[in-house]
């Protein structure tokens, strides 16, 4: 007898391309029936669909799917049960203990064709010239059940002739294919929790409508492809398949956009990618994916692609295109050049978020040995770098402590400063799950964000603070768990330190962090305060989750132990459905922040000043690795425009248009000897650059990701390099010209040595990987197959420690000048600077960045939506159309930073986190006015950007070239 | 080394310095400044503030001055 127990670790022989027609059941309580006399156990509550399935045998079926929950409405799923009567869907029927089912016989054959034979009755026979053709379902179940002859004919009523929609541009609606099984529409709400979609009409006239029968592109559709994917016919279809036929082969990869990290299968015709869909074996998505993910893969054959290494003398020459090895020299001889006049130290490095793990280690190894100096950063300076300082202060380890699956367990979320419908869609996605099944919400954060509109959640609680007032918000929240009783002194008593904790006890307990004191600083009512803090004190199981909102402030680090201090207050660490849970922005943020690429940190959050350390690097590495911690990305702007930091290579980061301050930070390039950008695309930095280094992107390379929950998953090559060489190559070929061997045949062998020095990684390699799929550091001699929960039984620290957390206010205040705050964040179609989906038909969600400003604010300014507003801070000016909104409090204005012409980060301050110099994004004081002209940085953009871009063609290469010598 | 640049580097001592008060008395904070500084700062970035506070030193809060001071005492050790 078969025995099949628990969904995903005990039923390991799951195969991740089969549908088994119904979700798992979570018993334990195991059930022994036969199914055409082969016995087998399954757990309670398991659909005879699914254990027939997990026996081997395949019932016939439409509407079923086993991401979604039984419907029972096709009935081909129909069979016969001893001692019962009629012919019942298997995919609504429970099993029980000594049931035995036939799935096959002669009534039901008959039964299943009669089925087939009207659905077939209203679909046209198109087949051969079908998109679907190949790849079909209901093709396979006519095959299946022997349909041989349709006796109704065509000529009756029928929905053949229904009026295709092609808004979406990524899939079309032929409602002419539709079998109205309902799968779109139950996709759309169990997997994705939008419920845009609904079936409309009754009896014949059912139809698939999205809205309120709106085009699919004017309705609440946020094209996850859900439906796509759902869909058993080719009435929901990717043009992509349309135009280019079914794919031939596929490969697992990890996707490149946000921290989630999402597993997909990467369909090719050849060395063309067809499509992406979403990977049911993937830990982190389970099969599910985002318009980004899912569809904006285009970019990567773009024609703006940079095809081949450049070099020019000078930011105003005209690119030469010239040989990898020519381009190599040319950049090892400016470095070299540079340190022997300005010294060892006036060279550094940026590492990338959107790399691999592997290249990420590869660059800060570059510039840690084959420069000589620690100055290496990375972009996760500019976001969760209070993140790592927090964590690591108070919990002992620079990460989050759980896995996504997590939150199902969680019976309050409490999101801070975070907007995942938007940045992190998916895991948005199971969050909304959790929610309609009944878990609390809170929401700390300035807008009304759309997690709060769950359809069919509970009610939540937001608590819309005043930019900058996180601390003052955190404090008062862990003020009313203490003084209210709401402590887990066992926990408190056995798992942290208690000296930090009755200093921080004394600190938190005092009047002055009181809801009601702090109310005249957070601007949110004290009674509000008080409930969401018994909201998330009195749960069994409070889960935090938070995002830039947290760590972009002068207080970012202070907030992240702060929120460390709250969950252990409360006993929410060391369990599933707890914890404390950075979301992170990029694909790699913590890959590259694991791999050593802090100025103070070799990989392993490892201090470079720990002599240990650096022995154990040196060994291997063969050099001698400096002492002291090197320049952050803001220090080595200061010190370029000083005139003491000469040249830099940077790998895969736009810095131009993603950091603060604009205009500093142009002058600090421009102040450069040298700069080596290695990019797919030319960005705003590439337009200050001497060496242009064309990069790969994801689907051109091997390596490793890691994502938001410490999950290490695969990279795979699926097309070659537009350029020939893997960004891991073009790193190595610099050391090798700068005179640091390194001869690596494959991103495994440099896996194998960041395992052989990273304590946390010592069990990776790509064999485990490719053996479970997936691992979440630490995997280790302790920890064999990785660890999804941190801290289960103590921290690496030994103690976990509280912190006190004093509410220092930011010193970027309003007044009479600059009257409003502004905050930046991110919408749901474009992905941080916008390089890769402003190039992908995303764009006709969001082609502009817009300034959404309250009624109240607006009224008062004569300012009417779609107006261009002059928006000034005390660095800066930019000019962006008005969004009236009351998403944001009166006082509050909100922006973007997906397009370069934006100049978001224009009037963003250097204003940055205390600890680690995280930039202070959250917060700008800013003056709005009604104007008529872009602003004199836009204007100047503009045409520098032209210029750049016209140096870059060929053509005007070679005008430019002959411009030059007549000049001669 | 420019104005802009020392004047960034005043500013963030004193941002350390302020986010630290809370550990007990001006000796115990600066010395939780001058480790955090040690940590996390390039040799130059140290190099220069405490120059600065050997010169002038007037733009440094007293906890911050204090810490530039341990400083200086633990990188001639």
């Amino acid at each position: 007898m078969l025995h099949f127990y628990d969904p995903r670790k005990a039923e390991p022989s799951l195969n991740p391309d089969m549908d088994y027609g119904t979700p798992p059941s979570a018993s334990e309580t195991l059930v022994s029936l036969f199914i055409d006399g082969t016995g087998i156990s399954v757990p309670e509550g398991t659909s005879v669909l699914r254990a027939a399935a997990l026996a081997g045998i395949n019932i016939p079926k439409l509407c079923a799917s086993d991401n979604l929950e039984a419907f029972g409405s096709c009935r081909l799923c129909a069979v016969e049960i001893e001692g019962r009567r009629g012919y019942p869907a298997s995919c609504t029927t429970p099993v029980t203990e000594g049931m035995a089912v036939t799935t096959q016989n002669g009534k039901l054959a008959k039964l299943r064709r009669n089925i087939m034979e009207l659905y077939i009755s209203d679909h046209p026979l198109d087949c051969l010239t079908c998109p679907a053709n190949g790849n079909c379902e209901l093709q396979d179940v006519a095959g299946a059940v022997g349909l041989r002859e349709v006796r109704y004919g065509f000529e009756g009523e029928n929905h053949l002739d229904a009026e295709v929609d092609d808004s979406n541009p990524y899939f079309s609606f032929d409602p002419g294919k539709c079998i109205v099984c309902s799968r779109c529409v139950r996709a759309c709400g169990e997997v994705q929790g939008t419920f845009a979609l609904t079936i409309d009409g009754r009896g014949f006239g059912s139809r698939v409508s999205a809205g309120q029968n709106d085009p699919f592109m004017d309705s609440e559709c946020v094209s996850c492809g859900a439906c796509v994917q759902a869909c058993p016919t080719s009435t929901l279809m990717e043009k992509s398949v349309i135009e280019a036929g079914q794919p031939e082969h596929s490969v697992v990869t990890t996707c490149a956009y946000c921290g989630v990290g999402c597993s997909f299968k990467a369909e090719m015709k050849g060395d063309q990618l067809v499509r992406m869909v979403p990977y049911k074996g993937g830990e982190a998505n389970h099969g599910h994916s985002c318009v980004k993910g899912r569809f904006a893969f285009g970019y990567a054959t773009h024609k703006d692609r940079i095809r081949e290494p450049m070099i020019r003398a000078s930011i105003n020459a005209p690119w030469e295109a010239v040989s990898w090895e020519e381009a190599i020299a040319f950049a090892a001889k400016k470095l070299k050049d540079t340190q022997a006049r300005y010294g060892r130290e006036s060279i550094g490095g940026i590492t990338s978020s959107r790399c691999t793990n592997e290249e990420t280690y590869l660059v800060q190894k570059l510039i840690r040995a084959a420069f000589g100096n620690n100055n290496t950063d990375t972009c996760a300076r500019v976001c969760h770098s209070p993140t790592g300082f927090g964590l690591k202060t108070t919990l002992g380890e620079s990460a989050g402590t759980q896995t996504f699956d997590s939150v199902m367990k969680a019976d309050t979320i409490l999101v801070i400063g975070a907007n995942p419908t938007d940045a992190h869609p998916v895991f948005a996605s199971q969050m909304r799950r959790r929610l309609r099944q009944g878990a609390k919400l809170i929401v700390i954060d300035p807008r009304r964000i759309d997690l709060l509109k769950t359809p069919h959640g509970s009610e939540g609680i937001h608590l819309p603070l005043r930019p900058g007032t996180n601390v003052a918000m955190v404090n008062s929240l862990a003020h009313v768990i203490v003084t209210e009783g709401l402590e887990d002194k066992a926990f408190i008593e056995s798992r942290c330190e208690p000296k930090q904790y009755s200093e921080w006890r004394e600190f938190i307990a005092g009047q002055r962090n009181s809801p009601e004191a702090m109310e005249v600083v957070t601007g949110v009512p004290a009674g509000l305060v008080r409930q969401a803090a018994r909201a998330y004190g009195e749960a069994g199981n409070g889960a935090i989750y938070y995002g830039l909102g947290v760590t972009e402030h002068s207080q970012g680090s202070t907030m992240v132990m702060g929120i460390a201090n709250l969950a252990m207050a409360t006993g929410n660490i060391g369990r599933e459905g707890v914890g404390v849970n950075p979301l992170r922005g990029q694909n790699n943020v913590q890959g590259s922040c694991d791999m050593g690429s802090f100025p103070h940190e070799l990989p392993g959050y490892q201090h470079v000043g720990d002599p240990a350390v650096r022995a154990r690097f040196q060994e291997v590495w063969g050099v001698v690795i400096d002492e002291e911690p090197g320049l952050r990305i803001p220090n080595m702007f200061d010190a370029a425009i000083a005139g003491s930091f000469k040249a830099m290579y940077l790998q895969g980061e736009d810095i131009a248009q993603s950091d603060p301050n604009t205009q500093h930070v142009e002058a600090a390039l421009s102040a450069l000897d040298c700069l080596i950008v290695q990019d797919i695309f030319l960005n705003e930095t590439t337009k200050y650059a001497h060496v242009l280094l064309p990069g790969s992107t994801f689907l051109e390379k091997n390596g490793t990701f890691t994502n938001a929950e410490r999950r290490i998953n695969r990279v795979r090559k699926v097309m070659a390099p537009v350029a020939g060489l893997e960004d891991w190559e073009v790193t190595m070929a610099l050391s090798n010209a700068l005179g640091y061997p390194m001869d690596y045949k494959h991103p495994s062998e440099i896996m194998d040595e960041i395992a052989r020095l990273t304590p946390t990684f010592t069990g990776v390699s790509y064999e485990k990987l490719d053996e479970l799929g997936s691992i979440q550091w630490p995997c280790n001699e302790e920890h064999p197959d990785g660890t999804p929960t941190m801290h289960t039984l103590d921290f690496p620290i030994s103690k976990g420690r509280f912190a006190v957390t004093g509410y220092v206010a930011s010193e970027e205040k309003t007044n009479r000048r600059f009257p409003l705050l502004l905050t930046t964040g991110r919408i749901l179609s474009q992905y941080n600077v916008g390089a890769q989906t402003r190039r992908t038909e995303n764009s006709r969600w969001h082609h502009e960045d817009v300034l959404e400003i309250h009624p109240s604010d607006a009224e008062l300014r004569g300012i009417r939506e779609g107006d261009w507003l002059g928006v000034s801070s005390r660095v800066g000016q930019t000019v962006l159309r008005a969004r009236i909104s009351d998403r944001m409090l009166p006082g509050v204005v909100y922006t973007t930073f997906h397009h370069p012409g934006s100049g978001a980060n224009v009037i963003t301050t250097d204003s940055s986190d205390w600890a680690t110099n995280c930039p202070e994004y959250k917060v700008t004081a800013v003056q709005v006015e009604k104007v008529s002209q872009p602003s004199v940085w836009q204007r100047h953009f503009e045409q520098f950007s032209k210029r750049q871009h016209k140096l870059l063609d060929p053509a005007a290469r070679q005008a430019e070239a002959t411009d030059v010598s007549a000049l001669k | 080394m420019s104005d802009q640049q020392l004047q960034n580097l005043i500013k963030m001592i004193n941002q350390i310095s302020m986010n630290n008060l809370h550990h007990g008395e001006e000796h115990q904070a600066a010395e939780v400044v001058a480790t955090h500084i040690k940590k996390f700062w390039a040799r130059s970035m140290k190099q220069q503030i405490i120059n600065y506070a050997e010169s002038d030193g007037l733009e440094l809060s007293p906890v911050s001055r204090l810490a530039v001071k341990r400083l200086a005492e633990t990188q001639e050790a």
